[in-house]
Order: structure tokens, then C-alpha cells, then sequence
């Protein structure tokens, strides 16, 4: 957990910037991460770059119209068309750098719209070279990821193997908010407890990490999970959860995503020594189904 | 519910809009900052916004304060998918804890409690 990469804020980034020919051989190697921090994806123009060199813009009717560049309506329009969404890729020959697709939206970006945006950014460890003109023209903080664990004794753990998708993963969400499963059904604050059947587990850890994350990181730490339970007793099981951000413009894939009421879009990987696992996977209702 | 999974096999179960609760998280902010109260005193006020909103049916909707941290005044609420409507709109509406005015601030909903 302590070898999750850093990442990069950038206050008032000019989002042109991030069609800068330095940056472009970094994108084209797929080894860069963007996204637009404190947008809200209902209300304020959001940005996303993705490590497939794809850029996402998603904007309000007037700030598409000053951009000039040709989108779609957004999914989550109700009634009236108020939001558009730009997705461009930038590994396409026509956004290399002098490209008529590139000069189109370099103008739009910096001239028509001048566009500007706090903008966390996150490489792979060989981007991390032409990020630095970037850095040095503006205001930029590095952040590690916040790692924050707790050790739980005495937990009430149901069965995971009969147990239903949606208790299960109200079951995690509690223990990760401390919610306590002791009060009775008949309680009169609530009626919530833990799924029957269940055991008590002696001990257990809670640990959560927080910051703009990169997969193969994730990836990495499910892999010494699972050596990690291959060592253990039989019984024992890993569950690890991996939130989208909420106001992120894209989800599951490159498609679009909403925030509805939640916003919510992650996974819960339970993992098994014996090598099974369950993996759930939860969007919002007007989300893309996740692959 | 879903088949048993075979000896090799590789299950998936699509849900939509399968989740039976929603989950709430709010803040009571009142016009005395001073002023306390427990999970059941709040619980208490959420039920008389249910009634004076919604009426007897109102009152009677079954939802859980499954936190309550009585420094900050936040809760973190379980109601059905069916009765989210009712509790958002007399939370939204619930002007007065005994006789100071108060407001919830609703921080954050979302079918699923993670």
C-alpha cells in the first residue's frame, strides 16, 4: 500500500495545456491520468483524461457552443438539452500536433472558451519526465494517497457463500462505516443486522486508501492479496472495493456517466484462497452497464 | 435467484434498480449550535416531519438510523427504495426541532451503503 504512485493537483490548469506537444508522447505510451477535481459533473464543465490518450470533456450548452468542437448530447439530459459531451482522442492522426483536429480544439480551449480547471493528473512511472515543463508553468502540489487502517475485533462476518448480492455488499459498506450489526430487529433505531447465518471473527483489518489511484497499482495489491490468503487458514477471505469518482464524466469503459442521486460506480472483488471470487459491479441507473 | 455455479463455471446476474434500500447521509444543522440530542430524540424528529408531511401512512414508513455521531448531528439513514421519496421531501421540509428552527442538509444518498 505504501508503493501506491503519487499523484499531482494542479490549481487553474489551463486545460490546452494537456494538448501540449511535450505531453503528447507521454499520452501516446498510454502512461497518463487526468481528471477534473472539485466539477461537479451536473453543474461545471468536467475533464477527463484517460490513459488511452482519449480526452473527455463534458460541458454545459453555452460552454460546448463557445468550444466549437462537435460532441453528442449527454445521456443524462432531462427534457431540455442542457449538457454535451466532447470526447476526442488524441492519439488519432488528426490531433497530433499542426492537425486540423488538434488546432480546432487548441483554439476552442484556449482562445473561445479558455477553459481552466484544478486538475488532478497521475503516470506511470516513465510519464512522469514530460509531466515536469507542465508542472513547473503552474501552481502544483503532490499528494501520496491517504492510508488510513483500522484493526476490528469481535466482527460478525455472515457467510459469503449464501449470502444475497445486496446484504453482502450493505455488510461491507457497514463495517467500512463503522455501523455497528449488534442491534436487535425489533430495535427501535434500527432494524439493520448482520445477514444469518454468521460467525464471529476474532480479528480483522479495514483499510482504505484514498487519491486518484492507477489500475495496475489496484492490480498489484489484489495480487498480494491473493498470495497473502494462499498463506493463511481456509477460512479466511479478502474483499476490496474500488470507488469511481463521483464526478467523474466517464465510468465503466469510455462511456458516459451521471450522477443521478449517488453517482456511484464501483466494484467489490471477495476473494477466496481457493482462488474463487465474487466481483460486483454497480453503476448508476442510467449508466452504461459495466463489461 | 441466480443458478449454482458449476465446477468450472463463470456466473453473471445483471440487477437493475435491484437494490431494496437507500441510503441517506445527513446533517441536522440548528439555530442553537449548542444544542444536543440523541438517535432516538432524531429518530423521534424525523417520524413527526413523516407525519406532519406524508400523514398516519407517512409516520408508519419503517427507516433506520444505522449511525448517528451526536457531535456533528450526522446520520446515516436506510430506508426501501419505495420510501425514499417520502423521507427525502420531510427532511427537506422539517423546519423546527422543538421550538428552534433547523434544516437537514442531505450530504449524500445512494442505493448502496458503500
Amino acid at each position: 500500500m505504501n508503493t501506491f504512485s503519487s499523484f499531482y493537483l494542479i490549481k487553474k490548469l489551463p486545460v490546452h495545456e494537456l494538448l501540449d506537444p511535450g505531453l503528447q508522447g507521454a499520452i501516446n505510451q498510454g502512461v497518463v491520468y487526468g481528471l477534473s477535481f472539485g466539477t461537479r459533473i451536473d453543474e461545471d464543465t468536467c475533464v477527463a483524461l484517460m490513459p488511452k490518450g482519449r480526452l473527455v470533456l463534458s460541458l454545459d450548452k453555452d460552454s460546448y457552443e463557445l468550444l466549437g468542437v462537435e460532441g453528442k448530447p449527454s445521456r443524462f439530459n432531462h427534457r431540455t438539452c442542457s449538457r454535451f459531451v466532447v470526447s476526442v482522442d488524441l492519439t488519432d492522426s488528426s490531433m497530433a500536433p499542426g492537425g486540423r483536429g488538434h488546432t480546432r480544439l487548441l483554439t476552442g480551449l484556449r482562445s473561445h472558451l479558455q477553459l481552466q480547471t484544478d486538475f488532478l493528473l497521475s503516470h506511470h512511472p516513465e510519464g512522469g519526465a514530460s509531466l515536469q515543463p507542465l508542472l513547473s508553468r503552474y501552481d502544483w502540489s503532490k499528494h501520496e494517497p491517504e492510508v488510513s487502517c483500522r484493526h476490528l475485533t469481535d466482527l460478525t462476518c455472515p457467510d459469503f457463500r449464501s449470502c444475497d448480492c445486496h446484504s453482502l455488499l450493505e455488510w461491507i459498506g457497514a463495517v467500512e462505516a463503522d455501523i455497528s450489526c449488534e442491534s436487535s430487529s425489533s430495535s427501535f433505531l434500527s432494524s439493520f443486522t448482520c445477514p444469518e447465518p454468521n460467525d464471529v471473527l476474532s480479528h480483522a483489518l479495514s483499510v482504505s486508501i484514498c487519491g486518484l489511484l492507477l489500475p495496475h497499482d489496484v492490480q498489484r495489491l489484489i495480487q498480494e492479496l491473493r498470495c497473502h490468503l494462499q498463506q493463511t487458514q481456509l477460512e479466511s477471505w479478502a474483499s476490496l472495493t474500488v470507488h469511481g469518482f463521483i464526478d467523474s464524466p466517464v465510468s465503466w469503459g469510455d462511456n458516459e456517466h451521471g450522477v443521478l442521486s449517488g453517482g456511484e460506480n464501483f466494484y467489490n472483488l471477495l476473494m477466496f484462497p481457493d482462488h474463487t471470487y465474487h466481483l460486483h459491479l454497480a453503476t448508476g441507473a442510467y449508466d452504461t452497464c459495466p463489461p | 435467484g441466480p443458478d449454482p455455479i458449476g465446477s468450472s463455471g463463470f456466473h453473471r446476474t445483471v440487477l437493475k434498480n435491484g437494490s431494496p434500500y437507500c441510503y441517506m447521509k445527513v446533517c441536522l444543522v440548528l439555530q442553537d449550535q449548542e444544542t444536543r440530542l440523541n438517535a432516538v430524540e432524531l429518530k423521534s424528529l424525523i417520524i413527526t416531519g413523516l407525519k406532519d408531511l406524508h400523514g398516519e401512512v407517512g409516520a408508519a414508513l419503517p427507516f433506520d438510523v444505522l449511525k448517528f455521531d451526536e457531535g456533528s448531528l450526522t446520520a446515516v439513514l436506510r430506508v426501501c427504495s419505495g420510501g425514499l421519496v417520502k423521507l427525502w421531501s420531510s427532511l427537506t421540509l422539517q423546519g423546527y426541532y422543538q421550538s428552534q428552527a433547523c434544516a437537514f442538509r442531505v450530504l449524500q444518498v445512494s442505493r448502496f451503503n458503500l
